[in-house]
């Protein structure tokens, strides 16, 4: 079974960027060979905000989290390596762990306050966090207060000291190198995916078992770890450093590199550093023009290309063709008869919001392997049941029992790893994803191997990797969808989209499964196949509670139903029982007469009749 | 005692200047969602309008409040087309594209303008010419001139206009569906471009406004002054709640408050870091600002 | 996003492909530019100052003396025969655009450097030419570090901070007869330094510092720190930051009537401030090196700088305008254009007769006669106040 490559990268365009970007490779690595050293010079500052823009580039580009205060990083790995050479007299390369060791941390310290906050609010704390880093650094007398601190030796290599330009420069290509190949391998590894599947719809990826906060935060941390070392690449470059190069206008063309090449784009971002580093050095003859026309020239080159000049080709993680046909699709997991056990008890679930009940007192359970559907009319509390029983809200009162234990308090991406799934009554799929990698998406918490072995690309990881992608083939495959897998989930028909999204609820093993009205907008052939999918889910060990509207669907397939109105259970019971209900028929389904003598156009329609 | 009161006179004149700017950065997120930051500098440009237009006017020897009048006027109406201008050449095109991308244009815009502003009036301090007298009153020890309450006085004034402008006519209450949703008011047949443009107008002469009266208030102008204070107005409305008018006021005042009392009781040299230290406490406990609601997801 | 069809695909490439092409383009353009190769018959000397942003207004008044400098050297003849070059380059007050500039000037093959403006900018640009053993000779960066490092290629025809700070201390302490005093910095390295020296000074000799801290600069409003300072009760207020925060602040202490006398560092030297501040800066004090405008021996740069470029020269200028001069002097005497002749034989000289007084550099390159003085202004304008003379009394100036 083969892995599929970097997301963005068919090998039909990794060939193209090889050849485009070999000669530059090349000329890049010989530059100290027949350059002077001013060129250099300027090789080295574009490799230093290359090294920057990329890591920026994961906070903003992969996660799609606004940072304004980037610099932070980049001051706190200059420093560290400043301080421990200058105070404790440590070399270089002794001091590299300590500056990731603080980089990372402050990662986590601006990260963490900031992951509840929306894009916006993010932008202003994280140059508050900036500003606030910049201004200690500059007060305090242990920093060198703002003379900064001098006298910083250069990093020695097999007794070779790496001072001269040229030196300097060879060490910022190994460093950018080194972080390249981090880039890239972290962009298809299941944090990628995580974070694309954040940036496209955070709530839904919450609900499939992406621990969104803590894959927030480690975008900023993986972000500040670069960022430290870009920062100990400047400390060692210049000897000496002071706050002012770590101001807010500098965080401010970091996130122009990042932009203006692409945002998510690697070769974007190498592009936006040679041109913001490399444009103003051409403009000198401009003098006091200088400033000028580099802005006039980012706001046309904004305006002509407002996705950047090299934008990030789209994601496409699609098996390969030799692999969906290599599959066959029996149902995973074997067929088995219910144990009789409960396996949810809700009691007396009550969810206000201000002075209204949405639900108001409610309590059921659900036994395993049984289809329980719970109907009403609209605004009955039916997905505010649901939310509640996800995480997505809190009960306001009430308990709720899974498998023994409470389910208070538990983030969705929580109760997803305890094996409740569900799908939503507006699709949430992710859009620009393949039908493969949404997924992928919803398996990833169920690796073992940690995130470092699946960077690293070792064996075992890479055979847990193609476990996980068989088995999502065949996942696709027990709803039909196998042939589809390589296509954007966008461009599937609606009939396919709702398929795709219980295809990936299941995934996640989940022992009961929540359906929220997927049989809405289908036409009965597709609701007849649903219902038998509906079966053979069941079948396959999973339990099913379903919210629907449509009375064909819900006698034929549900074991039992429940009936909500107004926030309160009005009716329990089997199928046969319900409909004979005299409170249900006056709240919701009406009877199969029409009231009107012209066939019924005008007046009441029962639900028999849709 | 009478020192705290004298910080709170010192931080409502200074916040007033930061709740101008901040109205300008709160109404047009609230309306295309885009944190302008190009905004401080027309702050600037309004100052650098204003002197010009007192220097010229000077040569003519008209008396001073007829001068001033007239500097005002101009100013807002310079800044207010140049808002709009900028509107339509830099921020429209983008409006549906990646929302990093008119971001970045912002910035390229507030370097344009900084750097026009070096090349047209020169790198060095222009300064206007002294109209407000010093002229002042002691009460309980806390010293005050009239200029100031002239000052707060009027930023208030315009504050609450805008206010009344947007609660309580027909266009600003356009102007709000706008802002709640686009694509339902264009429905209903609201001309969305040409308010996004009135939004422009009158932030930008809001912001042109609050230039003069600091060109006349502390005489010197520089083409950097709308660094520092944009930051700083850009902070306020976030605190308030961005899109969010009266927080805007709000969070602009607290702002200067907050600064007074960090150089007065704390030291001046961390007055940004407890400035900030207090806005990101604030959004920890309240994610959207202080005014700031709530948008509901509906699952 | 749209599906592309796959001649658009093609496009993108080409366009992308043509990107990449132009930006390679313009960098090896932008590196080959320069002349590596030293002309035959000029030499050339580097002027690295900021010519873009804030502080490029003092950057163009220093390439002007330098200007003034090198016209007179070249009208008697040049040196050794040859015309001198003047080579600015712009280093924006900003370390990496400066050690490019320094890099660019060492590339262009410089014989020396003369001038500097932001001491942030000088120590990048210091340890460029240290490295091509480049004499550096500085016109305006006061910061002791510079100096301090223990090379032998860097030299300076200004003063240092810990000479102004000890001369301020002296006026507060024995002209002022001051007990208490507050002492203001904007946390930038210049004045951070030049306050650090004073405060030291100060409580060596007896007086009792009440506020040692700094301020943000760019803010309009100091009335909140200036309400604290009052309330300590000083009887001198010392700002070491720039004359723009300057004009503010003595405008706004008046406007609190605070009592203490108020006092400037020469960075606070600038016309600006009187028209800001008004009347309200009259009695105010500025620690300084003698401006050309005070300097007896001056009065000819003077009309010939205003002559030249139509206004008065800024405070700098004329040190860079001797910096040059002391260069052309140094080259004639090692009889060479090479670096290391020049920096030894600046090391040399010991009493060059330059407009700023007479010039000699001790082992640290240093100038071994450095002078400061205090202005007061008087009447909307800056007059000479008190000097120092030889028993170390405060005399008037005439």
């Amino acid at each position: 079974m083969s892995q599929t490559a970097t997301p963005a990268l068919s090998s039909r365009r990794a060939c193209f960027l090889l050849v485009a970007l070999a000669p530059l490779v090349v000329a890049a690595a010989a530059l100290p060979a027949f350059a002077g050293n001013y060129l250099i010079d300027v090789g080295l500052t574009i490799v230093t905000y290359s090294i920057l823009g990329l890591g920026l580039n994961i906070v903003v580009g992969y996660a799609g989290l606004l940072d304004l205060g980037y610099a932070a990083f980049f001051a706190i790995g200059a420093y560290t390596t400043a301080l421990l050479e200058t105070l404790l007299h440590f070399s270089f390369w002794e001091t590299l762990p300590f500056s990731f060791l603080f980089a990372g941390a402050s990662g986590v310290v601006i990260g963490y306050p900031t992951l509840r906050l929306r894009s916006d609010y993010l932008a202003i704390v994280t140059l508050g966090f900036g500003e606030i880093v910049r201004i200690i650094a500059t007060n305090l007398e242990i920093t060198g207060g703002p003379n900064g601190i001098y006298g910083i030796a250069s990093p020695g290599l097999f007794g070779y000291e790496i001072s001269s330009p040229r030196a300097v420069y060879e060490l910022g290509l190994a460093f950018l190198a080194c972080v390249l190949v981090f880039a890239v391998r972290l962009g298809g590894s299941r944090l990628g995916r995580a974070w694309a599947s954040i940036r496209e719809d955070e709530s839904a990826a919450e609900a499939v078992g992406v621990p969104t906060l803590r894959t927030k935060l480690l975008a900023y941390v993986m972000g500040a770890l670069i960022g430290g070392l870009g920062g100990s690449l400047f400390a060692a470059r210049f000897g000496a450093i002071d706050p002012t190069g770590f101001t807010y206008l500098q965080s401010v063309t970091i996130l122009i590199i990042v932009v203006l090449g692409g945002r998510g784009s690697i070769p974007g971002v190498l592009l936006g550093a040679a041109i913001v580093a490399g444009l103003p050095e051409m403009l000198r003859f401009l003098n006091l023009w200088r400033i000028f026309g580099f802005a006039v020239a980012l706001v046309v080159l904004m305006l002509l290309r407002p996705q950047g000049l090299w934008p990030a080709a789209l994601r496409r993680v699609a098996p390969s063709v030799s692999d969906a046909a290599a599959i066959d699709t029996p149902a995973p997991g074997k067929a088995r008869a219910g144990t009789g056990a409960t396996l949810l008890e809700v009691r007396g679930m009550e969810r206000r919001f201000g002075g209204v009940r949405a639900v108001g007192g409610i309590s059921f359970t659900v036994t395993d392997s049984e289809i329980l559907s719970i109907i009403g009319p609209n605004g009955a509390g039916k997905t505010t049941v649901f939310n509640c029983l996800t995480g997505v809200i809190r009960l306001t009162g009430g308990e709720v029992r899974w498998l023994g234990a409470s389910l208070a308090f538990g983030s969705p991406h929580r109760i997803v790893h305890r094996g409740i799934a569900r799908t939503f009554q507006g699709i949430r799929l992710f859009a620009s994803m393949t039908a493969f990698e949404n997924v992928l998406v919803g398996m990833d918490h169920r690796y073992k191997a940690p995130l470092v072995a699946e960077l690293l690309a070792l064996p075992f990881a890479r055979t847990e990797t193609a476990d996980h992608m068989a088995d999502g083939l065949r996942w696709l495959g027990f709803v039909g969808l196998r042939a589809r897998a390589g296509e954007r989930a966008a461009d599937l028909p609606y009939g396919d989209q709702r398929r795709l999204e219980i295809a990936r609820a299941l995934v996640s093993r989940p022992r009961l499964l929540l359906l929220d009205e997927p049989a809405a907008g289908m036409n009965p052939t597709e609701k007849r196949e649903l219902m038998g999918l509906i079966r053979r889910i069941r079948d396959s060990g999973v339990t099913i509670l379903l919210i629907e509207h449509d009375m064909m669907l819900v006698m034929g397939v549900s074991d039992r139903i429940i009936v909500m109105d107004h926030g309160v259970v009005i009716a329990e019971g089997k199928p046969g029982e319900i409909q004979a209900d005299r409170r249900v028929i006056d709240a919701y389904l009406g009877t199969g007469e029409s009231d009107e003598a012209d066939g019924g156009a005008g007046g009441e329609r029962s639900l028999w009749d849709s | 005692m009478s020192t705290f009161f004298q910080y709170v006179v010192e931080g409502l004149t200074i916040g007033s200047f930061y709740a101008l700017v901040a109205l300008g950065y709160t109404m047009v997120y609230g309306i295309i969602r885009l944190i302008n930051f190009a905004h401080g500098d027309l702050f600037m440009v309004g100052a650098f309008v204003g002197w010009t237009a007192l220097t010229m006017l000077a040569a003519q020897h008209l008396p001073w409040a007829l001068a001033l009048v007239a500097a005002f006027a101009a100013s807002m109406a310079f800044t207010g087309v140049l808002g709009i201008a900028i509107e339509r050449l830099a921020y429209q095109p983008l409006l549906r594209a990646p929302r990093l991308s008119i971001l970045i244009t912002a910035l390229g815009i507030s370097l344009a303008l900084e750097n026009g502003v070096l090349l047209i009036y020169g790198a060095g301090f222009n300064t206007y010419p002294h109209l407000l007298s010093q002229a002042g009153l002691v009460l309980y020890g806390v010293r005050f001139t009239f200029a100031q309450i002239g000052i707060v006085a009027a930023s208030f004034a315009l504050m609450f206009a805008l206010y009344f402008f947007v609660h309580h006519t027909f266009v600003g209450t356009a102007m709000r569906a706008l802002a709640i949703d686009q694509d339902a008011a264009r429905l209903m047949g609201i001309d969305v471009e040409r308010l996004i443009q009135l939004t422009f107008l009158l932030g930008s002469m809001l912001a042109a406004a609050a230039g003069v009266m600091e060109g006349l208030y502390y005489t010197q102008i520089n083409f950097f002054m709308g660094f520092v204070l944009g930051l700083r107005a850009f902070t306020a409305a976030v605190l308030g709640g961005i899109g969010n008018i009266p927080g805007a006021m709000a969070g602009g005042i607290l702002i200067g408050l907050l600064e007074a009392f960090g150089a007065g009781y704390v030291s001046s040299q961390w007055t940004d870091v407890f400035v900030f230290a207090v806005l990101i406490g604030v959004l920890v406990v309240k994610p959207t600002g202080l005014f700031g609601e709530r948008v509901v997801e509906r699952m | 996003m749209i599906a592309r069809k796959d001649g658009a695909c093609r496009a993108n490439g080409v366009l992308r492909l043509a990107t990449i092409a132009l930006a390679s383009a313009c960098v090896v353009l932008a590196g080959l530019a320069p002349g590596s190769a030293q002309s035959q018959n000029t030499i050339k000397i580097g002027v690295p100052v900021p010519l873009s942003g804030s502080y490029a207004s003092a950057g163009t008044d220093i390439v002007n003396g330098a200007k003034l400098a090198a016209a007179k050297v070249n009208a008697a003849g040049g040196v050794m025969g040859k015309q001198i070059e003047l080579v600015p380059e712009d280093d924006a007050c900003d370390a990496q655009t400066a050690v490019q500039a320094a890099q660019k000037l060492v590339d262009a093959g410089v014989a020396a450097v003369v001038g500097g403006y932001c001491s942030s900018a000088a120590l990048p640009e210091l340890t460029v030419f240290h490295r091509a053993g480049i004499p550096y000779v500085l016109d305006a960066s006061t910061n002791p570090k510079l100096t301090e490092m223990g090379w032998d290629n860097v030299f300076r025809t200004i003063g240092r901070d810990d000479e102004q700070g000890p001369f301020a201390a002296g006026f507060m302490k024995n002209s002022l007869h001051a007990k208490r005093a507050a002492v203001i910095n904007d946390n930038t390295t210049y004045s951070k330094g030049l306050a650090q020296n004073t405060v030291a000074a100060l409580k060596k000799n007896g007086v009792d510092v009440v506020y040692d801290e700094a301020v943000t600069p760019g803010q309009l409003d100091y009335s909140p720190t200036l309400t604290k300072i009052a309330s300590l009760k000083p009887d001198v207020v010392y700002y070491t930051g720039y004359f723009s925060e300057a004009g503010l602040m003595v405008k706004e202490a008046r406007q609190l009537d605070l009592k203490a006398k108020f006092m400037g560092g020469d960075a606070t030297n600038d016309p600006t401030l009187l028209s800001t501040a008004g009347p309200a800066a009259n009695g105010m004090i500025i620690t300084t090196a003698p401006l050309a405008q005070f300097l007896s021996g001056a009065h000819g740069y003077v009309d010939e700088y205003t002559k030249a470029y139509g206004q008065g020269p800024g405070p700098y200028s004329v040190y860079e305008y001797d910096a040059v001069g002391v260069t052309a002097k140094a080259i004639v005497d090692a009889k060479s254009d090479k670096p290391a002749d020049i920096a030894a034989a600046l090391h040399k000289i010991k009493n060059y007769r330059g407009t700023t007084g007479e010039i000699g550099f001790n082992e640290k390159g240093d100038r071994s006669h450095s002078v400061y003085i205090t202005v007061i202004v008087r009447d909307n304008a800056f007059r000479p106040y008190q000097e120092l003379d030889a028993s170390g009394h405060w005399v008037a100036m005439k």
